[in-house]
Parts: C-alpha cells; sequence; structure tokens
C-alpha cells in the first residue's frame, strides 16, 4: 500500500512545547507512594484534572503530555466539551505501561495480556487496524501488528479529544523504546517514524537513557531534529542515566531542539524557580513537561516556565 | 582480555524481556539465546530480536554451551527447568526469578544440586538492590537504632483489587505470599538473620488462592509480624515496606525512603534521590541494572552471588511454615 507523506503541525520553532504532564491525574510521584496516598482524591477525576489543565493553559501552557489510558482519554473529553482542546497539542506517550502490565498479572503473563488487546481492537470496529492487525499476525510480522496498535490508540484519541484537537508527536513509553534500544532494535525506531511521518504526526520517544539514545541514532542515520524526544532532566539528576553529565553533553551534541524535558521538578524533590532556572540553560531544548496537582501549582509553574524557556 | 560470556534466557514473559535487554548492555555479556516452548512467540521473536538465536526447548539450548542462564518462566517451572539446567550440565551458572521453587523440598534439592555443580547462582529477590533497602541495612548494620527488639513488614499492591478471577489468575502466580511477600521475607531474613514463624493466618476472596496473609516470626533477639494482600486500595504499585524499632530509635523503609527517629530526637529522612540511585541503563527499574551486574560480575570473578540459591532456600521454608501454621489454624 502507497502512503502519502502528510504535513506534520509543529509547535513553531520559535515557541517552545509547555506542557502539562499526567502523572498526577494518574495519581503517580516518583517521590514516594506515600505521597499519593496522601493526595486529594478529587485529583483523578477528569473535570478536575480538567480545570487544572485549563489554569495552566491559562499561565502559558500549550499542551498536554499524556499516557493513553480511560482516565486520560475523559480529560480530553472534558476538555473538548468545554471547548478547550483546540488551546492544546497533544503529545500522547504509547503504550500505558502499567495498564498492560497489571492486565499481564491479572490474566497470566504476555499470552492473556495479547488477547485482551486483540480483543479491544477487534471490538473497537476500527476496520483498518483490524485488517493490519490480522495480516501481521497471520504472517507472525511484527510491524504490521505494531501500526494496527498505534492506529488502535490514535483512534481512541481522535475520537475522545475530536476534530479539533491538535495530536502533535505520538512517542513510544519508555519501557518500548529502552528495551528496543538495549536489543539494538533499529528497524523498531525507524517504522515508528516513518510510521508517524506519513500519519502527519511528530514521530516521538520516551526514554530514561537520553545519552544512549541520541548515541545510538546517530550511528543508526536517524536524524533526531524531526523527533520529539521526552527524557528526564533536572537539577539533581534524578533518572537521568547514565550520569547528569554525559545527558548534557549528548544534548549539547544535537544539530537541532529535540528535547521535551520531563521530571523537570525531580517529582517534586526541587523548589519550580530552581528547577527551571536549570532547564532553561540548557541548549536544544523543544519543550519542557511538568506535573500539577493543585491550581496554585498550574499558575506558578507555567508561568514560570513560559518567562524563563519561551522568551 | 575477557572473552564476553554467552548468557541465555528461558522464558520470554514480562521479566525474561527485561533480562535479556538489560544483558544486552552489560559490558563483556552476549546474549546468546533465547528460549520459549511456545511457538508463536518463537516466531514473533525471531523477527523481532534479529540476532540472537530463539530456541524452543533446553536441548537446543545445550548445543549452544551457555556460560550462564537466566530462568524466568512461571514459578511452577523453576524446579524442572533449573534442575535440567545443572544436571544436564547445560550451564553451571544460574540466575533464578524469585521464587526459587514452589516448596522448600524443591529449593533444597536445587541448592543441593547447586552445591555439587559448583558455579555461581542467584535468586532474583529484586529489592535487595533498591538503594532504599540497601541504606536500610547499612543503618542496621552500623547499629544506627541500637539492638532491634521488634519490626513490622508488609507487601502490598493493588493488583488483583476487583478483579472477578482474582482466584484463577492468582493461583497461577502461587499466590501473594510466593508473588510478592516473598520480597519482605527476603529482606527481612537479610536484615534480621534466620527467623521461625509463630502463627499465621490466610484468606482468600475467591477460595483458590491465597488474597492476603499475616503472619508473626520470631528468633531469640527479635519478633515481627508481616501483612502481605495484593488486593489493597491506594497501592498502585507493588510496594514493600518496614517499621523497625530498636533500643536506640526507629527505623522505617520503603521502595522509595528511609525514615529514622532518634531517641535523641534527631531525625533523618532519605528518598531516591539522596541515595544515588543511577545506574549505566535504566530499564524499567534501575534495580535490574544492578541486579544482573552483580550476578555477571560474580560469574566473571567467581565469586558468591547473593541472595543464592541457600538465602533463597530459607525465604521458601518461611513460606512453607506459614502455610502448614495457617493450615492447622484453619
Amino acid at each position: 500500500m502507497k502512503w502519502k507523506r502528510k504535513r506534520v503541525r509543529k509547535i513553531s520553532k520559535e515557541s517552545k512545547a509547555l506542557l502539562v504532564g499526567d502523572n498526577p491525574f494518574h495519581n503517580v510521584s516518583h517521590l514516594s507512594q506515600e505521597r499519593t496516598r496522601l493526595r486529594e482524591r478529587n485529583l483523578v477525576l477528569p473535570e478536575h484534572a480538567a480545570s487544572l489543565i485549563t489554569e495552566a493553559v491559562d499561565n502559558g501552557a500549550n499542551g498536554f503530555m499524556f499516557s493513553i489510558s480511560d482516565t486520560t482519554l475523559s480529560i480530553l473529553k472534558v476538555l473538548r466539551e468545554k471547548g478547550e482542546i483546540g488551546r492544546l497539542s497533544l503529545f500522547a506517550i504509547v503504550p500505558y505501561a502499567y495498564e498492560y502490565v497489571k492486565l499481564s498479572t491479572q490474566v497470566g503473563g504476555i499470552p492473556g495480556l495479547s488477547k485482551k488487546v486483540a480483543a479491544r481492537i477487534a471490538f473497537s470496529g476500527n476496520i483498518k487496524a483490524i485488517a493490519m492487525g490480522l495480516i501481521g499476525f497471520l504472517r507472525t510480522d511484527p510491524l504490521p501488528l505494531m501500526k494496527t496498535y498505534l492506529t488502535f490508540e490514535i483512534s481512541r484519541i481522535r475520537s475522545s479529544a475530536g476534530k479539533m484537537a491538535k495530536l502533535q508527536s505520538v512517542l513510544l513509553h519508555e519501557v518500548i523504546t529502552d528495551l528496543a534500544l538495549a536489543m539494538n532494535m533499529d528497524w523498531l525506531f525507524k517504522a515508528h517514524i516513518d510510521y508517524m511521518l506519513r500519519l502527519g504526526i511528530e514521530p516521538g520517544f520516551n526514554t530514561c537513557n537520553f545519552a544512549f539514545l541520541t548515541r545510538r541514532f546517530k550511528e543508526w542515520g536517524i536524524d533526531s531534529s524531526r523527533l520529539s524526544i521526552a527524557s528526564p532532566f533536572n537539577k539533581v539528576g534524578f533518572q537521568m542515566s547514565p550520569s547528569r553529565q554525559e545527558c548534557e553533553e549528548a544534548l549539547e551534541s544535537l544539530s537541532e531542539p529535540a528535547l521535551i524535558a520531563i521530571s523537570i521538578l525531580a517529582a517534586g524533590y526541587l523548589k519550580p524557580s530552581e528547577a527551571i532556572d536549570y532547564i532553561a540553560a540548557l541548549p536544544n531544548i523543544k519543550g519542557a513537561a511538568a506535573g500539577i496537582s493543585k491550581t496554585i501549582h498550574a499558575q506558578e509553574t507555567f508561568k514560570l516556565l513560559k518567562e524563563r524557556l519561551d522568551r | 582480555l575477557i572473552r564476553d560470556l554467552k548468557i541465555a534466557v528461558v522464558g520470554l514473559g514480562k521479566m525474561g524481556l527485561v533480562h535479556a535487554g538489560i544483558l544486552s548492555v552489560l559490558p563483556n555479556v552476549q546474549v546468546t539465546a533465547l528460549c520459549d516452548k511456545s511457538r508463536l512467540i518463537r516466531r514473533f521473536s525471531e523477527k523481532v530480536f534479529r540476532g540472537v538465536q530463539i530456541v524452543s526447548d533446553l536441548e537446543e539450548l545445550s548445543w549452544l554451551h551457555p556460560d550462564a542462564v537466566f530462568v524466568t518462566t512461571p514459578v511452577r517451572s523453576h524446579f524442572a527447568v533449573a534442575k535440567a539446567l545443572l544436571v544436564e550440565k547445560i550451564a553451571s551458572n544460574l540466575f533464578v526469578e524469585k521464587t526459587l521453587a514452589q516448596s522448600c523440598e524443591e529449593s533444597e534439592e536445587l541448592k543441593n544440586i547447586a552445591h555439587s555443580v559448583g558455579g555461581v547462582n542467584m535468586v532474583g529477590y529484586l529489592r535487595r538492590f533498591y538503594v532504599s533497602f540497601s541504606k536500610a541495612r547499612d543503618l542496621l548494620l552500623q547499629d544506627a537504632i541500637g539492638r532491634v527488639t521488634f519490626f513490622k513488614a508488609y507487601a502490598f499492591s493493588s493488583d488483583f483489587l476487583g478483579t472477578e478471577k482474582s482466584g484463577e489468575a492468582s493461583a497461577s502466580r502461587g499466590g501473594v505470599l510466593r508473588d510478592l511477600g516473598c520480597y519482605a521475607v527476603d529482606l527481612a531474613l537479610w536484615f534480621f538473620g534466620d527467623l521461625r514463624v509463630r502463627s499465621a493466618d490466610l484468606s482468600s476472596g475467591s477460595g483458590c488462592s491465597e488474597d492476603s496473609v499475616k503472619f508473626e516470626v520470631e528468633n531469640s533477639e527479635l519478633k515481627g509480624e508481616f501483612e502481605t494482600s495484593w488486593c489493597m486500595q491506594d497501592y498502585r504499585l507493588p510496594e514493600v515496606g518496614f517499621s523497625v524499632a530498636g533500643s536506640k530509635g526507629n527505623l522505617q523503609v520503603s521502595d522509595d525512603q528511609v525514615n529514622l527517629v532518634l531517641a535523641s530526637g534527631e531525625s533523618f529522612r532519605w528518598y531516591r534521590h539522596d541515595l544515588n540511585d543511577s545506574v549505566p541503563f535504566w530499564l524499567g527499574l534501575p534495580e535490574y541494572y544492578r541486579e544482573d551486574l552483580h550476578f555477571v560480575r560474580s560469574v566473571i570473578e567467581g565469586k558468591k552471588a547473593e541472595p543464592d540459591f541457600d538465602a533463597a532456600s530459607k525465604v521458601d521454608k518461611i513460606i512453607d511454615e506459614v502455610e502448614k501454621k495457617a493450615g492447622e489454624k484453619n
């Protein structure tokens, strides 16, 4: 089948992607799980999350970075109903690893999980996805299956967020990216990039191994300037592998901005001001994402990000 | 020059993939083969993991002469697979995911076979490689809270909270004590030495397998209580933790933090951020890298790995005792 390449809509090069992260809406804290148990319960309610995102947008945010889950799809739906969805660029991370790991625990591992996912896709009624999936299964070819899954997830976003939504980027989750990186699976990176570009979506990768990834991309001839690479960058080097210094050097070596800095607050360990000062001083930053759990955080964090990053 | 270790992974589930990934980036290691009995998984694996041999059984694996093998099959097959690998001399260096076997009897047998074969053996009690638990053990060894008299341990998750087929699926994982509680048992043995079970109580939501377990332990110096459940609200991720009381203060430790409160009134808190949690390559959790590196280094240097089959047998012994005591009670 011949594909026609679509033009990728981009946040302009002059402005940075200032993204609301979804971790608090899934009740995730990388500082401590105890902290999540002390949080307000309404944080996971889509209406509340949507109002926090709107507050962040009023203060400078221009996008939402999220794993595709029932929770975040409900948030998108609320944002659409409120007429706010057009103010945001969407950066989707697939798959929502937590959900699939939990599901695989409940259904007896990868075989059970595969059946569940296949059933979801089959019942979604997405003919294109079903057809590609069938081909992939019959040929035991992972590429059509990967495209099937991506098509299915993108259709879920579109059906929740509506036609006004700008799906800027689809990023492969760190578990997939980093496993593929470790196992030298260059074909998977190239296939994702190619498929996303054909759909007019910016390809992206979420990784905890920024330095390793950029080095491999150079070896494989992958041009990172067309990509969004979401990776932890923060003053204390939290989740930065192998080290803060090596990640900074790798960032400096890029020819164009590609990094969406995540974990910038090191999971709440750093104060927004000191965290954002560090990020603002880095080269080749395409944007940054920060989770928010309170209205005051939405206001302060994104005002600061807008002031210091988007100059 | 050190020759690359040729390592094979048996069982291509979630844990098999994580270990295969980590091993692929470790220095002096070559992942030489992946083994799974499922034909479908093998056919996909051949196309996904290019350049690695995909084999269907241990006989085929033996032709490749691996230096070490990771066993990441379901727990119920650990004993048969590990025994065959050792007895048939396919590999003398073995890493087996937790728990080592389904009973203490099986674990003891594996331990004895491994002793006679020689080589390095290790079991995947990952939490020993968490920076928080490692810090807590250091504090205990440094006598930071004095003589320990009592501890409370928990291992909770919400994995089966609200699921309809909890019993069937949970039974396939060996029950909550073997699947999740074993981490707390292993850490307790690591922290406090040998323990014996005083009493135990199992409860099940579905009758097929236990969903929560409470039990008490003791040794000549201290007493302890355990609680484990995989039907807990608000435990989005599995979590293990301890509260430890000593003559000079108290220590609390969980997956992501350590709190030390001394009788003098001083208190200290450490998060992962404070405990050098960085690793050269991050896949899933940083602990996987540290764990696999420890095993590989032990094999290369010919040193004992920890936790080994001896340590893992002690965990299985406690689990057997808990099941026995609970059975007597019921």
